[in-house]
């Protein structure tokens, strides 16, 4: 099941969602809309390899915004810090940024329960967009689960800006 | 509702949820990490007539890995099987993969309940990534339906069986789509 609007406004209150900053205004009948923050990640190479750590470079946007271009990987990341140790959250784009052909994120919308953070957002545009710091990009959901909980204490955990991808540790630990 | 990792681990011992091989360090809070299969295949469309069978390069991940280039599609395959009589699976990528802009599916994340079989992966990058076998690559969440009973039965079912007979990667049965 999932929350509605004013369930998620009642939960943050609650103390069993966090979202900060919060403001009602960004509420939806059955989400709540996260803004993109000031910084972007990029990869320095084009090409990029599972097994090892790949570097990358920070932009930093200003007021004139930047413009996105297909076959590039942005990592951004909300200005809000979003999480719950009671529900799931899920992400989305707005619809209104996908009718842009703009991704938030890839195939991987589901977050942790117990994860708190700013999110990293996985941005990839179909045609060349720009974007800006501050707009409403995209929506986080809120779902009822089922079974005990135990809490996310992963190596994302308390992000604050893009994190990059960390899964070249699963490489590690096997070898 | 989404099953919490707890759960899973419990359905699984109860046989309710099948995920084989299984491994609880791949427990994720409301997840489970599925691994990538060995099998690939390159799919090439003809663009002007869907229905014609598209021409398919199958290749096998080496150990040393494979390198997946941009605006292709690939079809890869869970290493596990997966399914569940009980629960809706939903399989996605994960976020360790998507930071490196892979996809795992083409906005086709829902499963059937009743399947159980190696699911066939729409693999697709945004940037060139290489990417070994038996990596943990994605994962799948149950959800709980609202109307299993209504299902026993059903002719829904005989959908449910069109591609869970595969468990190697498995091009569209494009002819399911006109009629």
């Amino acid at each position: 099941m999932i929350l509605t609007g004013p369930k998620i406004q009642k939960e943050v209150l609650n103390n069993n969602i966090v979202i900060e900053p919060f403001d009602p205004s960004q509420l939806n009948p059955n989400s709540y809309d996260f803004r993109l923050g000031s910084k972007l990640k990029v990869y320095k190479n084009l090409e990029l390899d599972t097994k090892n750590k790949n570097e990358t470079e920070t932009i930093e946007l200003t007021s004139s915004g930047i413009i996105l271009y297909p076959n590039k990987l942005y990592l951004g990341h909300t200005i809000e810090k979003i999480g719950s140790n009671k529900y799931v959250p899920i992400i989305r784009g707005k619809s209104s940024t996908g009718r842009l052909g703009l991704f938030v994120h890839i195939t991987a919308d589901l977050i942790d329960i117990g994860y708190i953070g700013r999110f990293t957002l996985m941005l990839h545009a179909v045609q060349p967009l720009r974007v800006f710091q501050g707009m409403k990009i995209g929506q986080v959901t809120f779902w009822k689960v089922f079974g005990d909980i135990k809490l996310y204490n992963g190596k994302y955990q308390g992000s604050m800006e893009p994190a990059a991808s960390q899964v070249y540790k699963d490489f590690k630990l096997k070898d | 509702m989404i099953l919490t990792g707890s759960k899973i681990i419990e359905e699984v011992r109860n046989g309710s949820i099948y995920l084989d091989p299984f491994e609880e360090s791949s427990v994720n809070p409301n997840s489970y990490n599925y691994r990538l299969g060995k099998d690939l295949m390159e799919i090439t469309y003809d663009v002007n007539d869907i229905k014609v069978l598209p021409i398919q390069k199958k290749l096998t991940i080496p150990d040393e890995g494979y390198v997946l280039r941009p605006n292709k599609l690939y079809l890869g395959v869970t290493y596990e099987t997966i399914g569940s009589s009980s629960y809706v699976p939903s399989l996605i990528g994960r976020s360790s993969l998507g930071r490196l802009g892979l996809f795992l599916q083409i906005t086709a994340d829902l499963g059937h309940i009743g399947t159980c079989h190696r699911w066939t992966l729409e693999l697709t990058v945004v940037q060139p990534l290489k990417v070994y076998p038996k990596m943990k690559i994605g994962q799948v969440s149950f959800w709980v339906p609202d109307g299993l009973e209504l299902l026993n039965g059903h002719e829904y079912r005989k959908e449910v069986n069109s591609y869970a007979k595969f468990n190697e990667p498995t091009f569209s049965l494009i002819e399911k789509l006109f009629g």
